[in-house]
């Protein structure tokens, strides 16, 4: 399975290479410095939130607002910097409601047994509420110029700073993934709850981790856009729980829990983000990427779906050739 | 100090069942001690209370003198006891170091994983085991055998002292089976406890020091394997206990022309079965858990897909591709699963009796209420249900009543049963309310139904059934009539390799 | 004794309680809101004229549910259909032949959620979320997101006109109509109760011979061709067709039915209770806007009734000692 799943990446790595190819040829500006920059940023959003995505989907969770809960995170960082509080500080408030959400959203889904996805669609039309109510739906200006700093900066004069925490994210994330005790604990609870339990290992507490770190994650998301736009939006990533799901299965982290890799997530993010951009490179109507977001998420489900079965039916053939 | 494992007047009842009575026996480290008994024996209640997934009502379970006192499957591991179950303890995505590692991997610097070091260990282990697994490879695309071995590897790499199969052979090929063998006689001589659970009698004697046999809960034989012998050990498991149940029972004894005609049949578990059913008949089924009967059941019930052979119903060969073609055929199955496949629990009895027969229920568009009630109690009190209304819901029923509201479904005055599966209907049923099942089996023939009977318990099938079918691994293995049949033919047929 | 025993059914435990919790919302908002103006003529035709795009979003998701399956494409669904409905009408379509294209665009998608779910086997939820969302960039892409005026007079009357002193619209009897016709659907024949014991447990129902497949992609497809007539609707009555459609309220139906009894297990609720439980939400959200809360509150306000509703759902379970898988 182990060169199954790297011909899947390799496989994939081609399919980023022809969409990259196919809208270079079709608008040459595709590739330039601007846009490759727009492509890094956009990725590092839907990339912040999708690392957080991508351990809860291992970990057998889900959270669809996570979206809302980056907005609503966003705009509370930016409202706390208006009170003169320094923005380490309002960061770190920030990333503690976060978590907070996340664990809120993890009592409900452990405590009270509420089906994950439900329980967090009404989260998110919760946070979503709350982000308009503090904001009557306008954007909040920042004026700190060094948390404006934290979206300008670029490394090397290159990279995007938004880039650069995603990448660093990834490597942190996938050390811990590849690495530590917990990475496994992770695995372990989306593959097999009894087989967890039995280890020692409580599921509940590792998903409530997942579900705090993925609170966290997501406002970390929306104040690095709103450092970026130099004003917090209550709406701006509304729809990035979609979006890093999509990153995430495309990438092949299995929707059922239990398996998938950092690599795969962030070729994900490669082939999602190259493809997007493309759709408005070629100067599609930019709703075209609500469609493409749907469309690729089915696709990605699609091959997550036959993948599953080829094993299945790999495994079955196997032991047919077994009783004979 | 050598290992000592002793259980003292274990008690286990669940309702309308002594699952287990005063059992009491001891093993020493260095010791295979095989438990021996039917199915429903009590052999998976008392590894379940071992492993700490049930607890005892009375008695306790000594260790190296240590009493146990588990709360969770979890402390039954710490305090040394491992069991492996026949479903897989593994994570089919992870690599076998992880998997024999799971959550405990050994501690590199800095409280880190150390993937290398991860490797060398389990590499260690599998070396110390002679095998040839890689310890990188993800488990599930292991062979069933290698993942069985993964599941002991990680047993041993936790030091249990007591380490528990539980069927293990099941799914192994013979040479898979010596890999096993030669697995556990390691084991043995690292001065392991070992308890085997299997039904295989050629292999209790090749790897078993000791046999314990339990019947309907009891502890009816201790011995060592050395001294006793197949004969023995099979007249041990079935006793000697038959009551007069059968004598009373009124038999149908008009059986008439062929009405079911099974040949070659295949799926991907069943291998050339055939037989004949005939009106008025009662065939049943005998075998271990696991042999194919329930397959056969539902391959002619159209319920799994058939690869190959003839199934024809009164001379005309018939392909059902769903359930509702073969209920349309006057097929009928009560699965072995009620509450899972059989009813529908958070319904009233009314739905689940006229579940087949909503379209005859009709009056213009609508369902007809009042033939529903009239259906219904009709089948109340034929089968004496215990129940206030129809309307009650099934899940407060108790076993009995709810397989009788299945058979009700089957039988109404709507239905044109000809045949009827009857897939393990008195499991899980007392004693009294089985006396009436076994008479309704018998008034189903006496109308002239055709009747599959499939049963684990022996004394059953011996007992109604006019021919018995016994099974073994997806194949036929011998049919004999009521009169040649003995429990011991049946179970050597059934245990056959 | 017939009628008696119906009446008794009809008025259980939970039906008291639901029907106590609708005089607790209308009496709260009557006190709270100036001079009684919750209970004004005008703002009760209000809620009428709001009620039918809910009742039919609820009624799609609600049979859905029953049958242990859910629907979070509805509200894109009828987005999408509406403005389909009112391009093709701007376009000169006569509106007999709009209507029946819109409804049987609604129809299939639908039937390709059915397809996502059945043959291909992924969890509803997630197959039909992306299927909303290409709904929605559909939506947006049709007519590049600026709305369609809706001018034929027939529709436009049916989407406006009352009758009965201005009391009774259009809308409100069809919404009626197709409540009385799920009741008795659901309740009365023989597919109404295929679709509760095959929510109950799928596999008896299989083995007694009925089709889970086969009425699962009849589900689904209901389900689309109601939020297809939700959306036209609408788009009637705003004489608009929108990019926002009847998105919101489809989260107003998952929780009106779920208040009203059906549990996302599956197997059980009926369309009294959900009925009920349609005006509580109704009242409810109407009432916010009549005191005056801002639309951003009343988001936050849909979550938690949501939450409530799962609540009163996991309480119900809990007592018929259901267990709940954990994510799908």
């Amino acid at each position: 399975m182990k060169r199954l799943l790297r011909s899947k990446t390799v496989m994939l790595v081609y399919v980023s290479a022809v969409v990259v190819a196919v809208f270079f040829i079709m608008n040459h500006n595709y590739l330039s410095g601007d846009n490759i920059r727009g492509i890094m940023n956009n990725m590092s959003l839907s990339g912040t939130l999708g690392v957080g995505m991508a351990f809860l989907l291992m970990g057998g969770g889900i959270d669809l607002a996570a979206g809302a809960e980056g907005c609503f995170g966003a705009v509370l960082v930016a409202l706390l910097m208006k009170t003169g509080m320094p923005w380490p500080v309002a960061m770190l408030l920030g990333l503690m409601y976060g978590a907070a959400a996340g664990a809120l959203n993890a009592f409900l889904i452990n405590g009270l047994n509420f089906m994950g996805f439900i329980a967090t669609i009404a989260m998110s039309s919760v946070y979503n509420g709350f982000a308009l109510v503090l904001t009557n739906n306008q954007n909040v200006a920042i004026s700190n110029q060094a948390f404006w700093r934290v979206g300008s900066y670029a490394l090397f004069g290159v990279f995007p700073m938004a880039f650069v925490i995603l990448i660093g994210l990834i490597a942190v994330y996938g050390f811990i993934l590849a690495k530590t005790r917990f990475g496994r604990c992770i695995l372990l609870c989306g593959g097999n709850r009894m087989a967890a339990r039995l280890a020692g290992v409580s599921p509940k507490k590792v998903t409530t981790i997942l579900y705090m770190n993925c609170g966290a994650l997501a406002t970390l998301a929306g104040s690095v856009l709103a450092a970026r736009m130099h004003n917090a939006s209550p709406t701006a990533v509304a729809t990035g729980a979609l979006d890093a799901i999509t990153a995430a299965v495309l990438g092949g982290v299995s929707f059922m829990g239990g398996g998938g890799s950092i690599g795969g997530l962030l070729i994900g993010l490669i082939l999602l983000n190259t493809f997007n951009n493309g759709l408005i490179v070629v100067q599609l109507p930019s709703y075209w990427q609500i469609v493409s977001q749907g469309a690729l998420l089915i696709i990605a489900l699609c091959v997550d779906f036959f993948n599953e079965r080829a094993k299945a039916l790999a495994l079955k053939s196997s032991s047919a050739k077994r009783a004979v | 100090m050598e290992r000592c494992l002793e259980f003292k007047g274990i008690e286990k009842a669940f309702p309308g069942v002594r699952a287990l009575q005063d059992i009491n026996f001891r093993v020493k480290g260095g010791r295979v001690l095989a438990l021996l008994g039917e199915n429903g024996a009590g052999k998976s209640t008392l590894l379940k209370i071992m492993s700490g997934d049930l607890r005892a009502d009375a008695g306790t379970i000594t260790l190296n003198g240590r009493e146990m006192n588990f709360s969770s499957p979890n402390d039954a591991i710490r305090a040394g006891i491992s069991v492996i179950y026949q479903e897989r303890q593994l994570v089919p995505a992870m690599s076998v170091a992880e998997n024999i590692f799971p959550g405990i991997p050994p501690r590199g610097a800095l409280g880190l994983v150390a993937g290398k070091q991860l490797k060398r260990q389990a590499q260690e282990l599998i070396d110390k085991f002679g095998l040839s697994i890689d310890p990188a490879a993800p488990v599930g695309t292991l062979s069933v055998a290698y993942q069985q071995m993964v599941e002991i590897m990680k047993a041993y790499r936790r030091d249990s002292d007591v380490i528990a199969f539980d069927e293990p052979t099941a799914p192994l090929t013979d040479a898979e089976i010596a890999i096993l063998f030669d697995l556990i006689r390691r084991l043995k001589e690292a001065g392991k406890i070992i308890l085997y659970v299997s039904h295989r009698l050629s292999e209790i004697f090749q790897v078993t020091d000791e046999i314990v046999v339990l019947k309907d809960g009891r502890l009816v034989a201790e011995m060592k394997t050395s001294e006793t012998g197949e004969q023995e050990l099979i007249r041990a498991m079935v006793g000697r206990d038959i009551g007069d149940t059968y004598a009373g029972l009124n038999r149908n004894d008009k059986i008439g022309e062929v009405l079911l005609e099974v040949s070659h049949l295949e799926t991907d578990v069943l291998r050339d079965v055939s037989f004949t059913l005939r009106r008025g008949e009662i065939v049943g089924f005998a075998g271990l858990v696991g042999a194919g009967r329930t397959e056969v059941a539902r391959a002619i019930f159209g319920a799994d897909p058939v690869s190959s052979g003839e199934i024809k119903i009164e001379g005309k060969p018939v392909r059902f591709k769903t359930p509702k073609d073969a209920i349309d055929a006057g097929v009928a199955l009560c699965p072995e699963d009620r509450k899972e496949q059989g009813l529908v629990l958070f319904r009233s009895v009314r739905d689940n009796v006229t579940m087949p027969i909503l379209a005859k229920v009709k009056r213009g568009l609508f369902l007809d209420n009042h033939a529903e009630d009239e259906i219904t109690i009709d089948a109340v009190k034929r089968y004496a249900i215990k129940t206030p209304t129809v309307d009650k819901i099934v899940m407060e029923l108790s076993g009995g009543n709810q397989q009788k509201v299945i058979l009700g479904r089957w039988t109404s005055s709507k239905m044109t049963t000809k045949i009827l599966i009857l897939d393990e209907p008195t499991k899980g049923i007392d004693v009294g309310t089985k006396a009436e099942v076994y008479q309704m089996v018998c008034d189903f023939a006496g109308q002239g139904i055709g009747v599959i009977f499939i049963s684990s318990e022996l004394t059953e099938v011996v007992n109604i059934s006019d021919t018995i079918v016994v099974m073994h691994g997806g194949r036929v293995t011998g049919q004999m009539t009521r009169q040649e049949a003995t429990e011991e033919k049946v179970l050597a047929l059934a245990m056959l390799d | 004794m017939e009628s008696a025993k119906g009446f008794k059914k009809f008025f259980n435990e939970k039906m008291v309680t639901l029907l106590v919790l609708l005089v607790i919302v209308v009496a709260a908002f009557t006190v709270l809101s100036k001079n009684g103006s919750y209970l004004h003529p005008a703002n009760i035709r209000n809620i009428f004229s709001l009620m039918v795009v809910t009742s039919l979003l609820t009624l799609a998701v609600g049979c859905l549910m029953i049958s242990g399956n859910i629907d979070l494409s509805t509200g894109a669904n009828g987005t999408l259909c509406g403005i389909l409905f009112a391009l093709l009408l701007q376009g000169g379509v006569a509106w007999p032949v709009a209507l029946i294209a819109t409804l049987l665009i609604g129809m299939a998608i639908g039937a390709f959620n059915a397809t996502l779910v059945n043959i291909v086997g992924f969890q509803p939820f997630i197959a039909t979320m992306a299927v909303a969302s290409v709904a929605k960039g559909l939506t947006y892409v049709a007519n590049n997101a600026v709305a369609v005026p809706v001018k034929d007079p027939v529709i436009t009357w049916i989407g406006t006109e009352r009758f009965f002193n201005n009391l009774l619209p259009v809308t409100l009897i069809i919404a009626i109509v197709a409540f009385v016709f799920y009741t008795v659907l659901m309740g009365a024949t023989e597919f109404g109760r295929s679709v509760y014991l095959i929510g109950g447990n799928r596999e008896a129902a299989r083995l007694s011979g009925i089709h889970p497949v086969k009425i699962s992609y009849i589900l689904f497809i209901n389900s689309g061709m109601l939020s297809a007539l939700a959306g036209i609707l609408l788009a009637a009555r705003l004489k608009s067709g929108t990019v926002t459609g009847v998105v919101n309220m489809q989260f107003s139906g998952m929780t009106a039915a779920m208040l009203g009894g059906v549990s996302f297990g599956g197997g059980s609720g009926g369309f009294g209770g959900v009925f009920i439980g349609m005006l509580i939400i109704n009242g409810f959200n109407n009432g916010l806007t009549v005191l005056g809360v801002s639309s951003y509150w009343q988001t936050v306000a849909s979550g938690v009734l949501l939450l409530f509703a799962l609540t009163v759902d996991y309480l119900n379970m809990k007592r018929r000692g259901k267990r709940v898988s954990k994510r799908g």
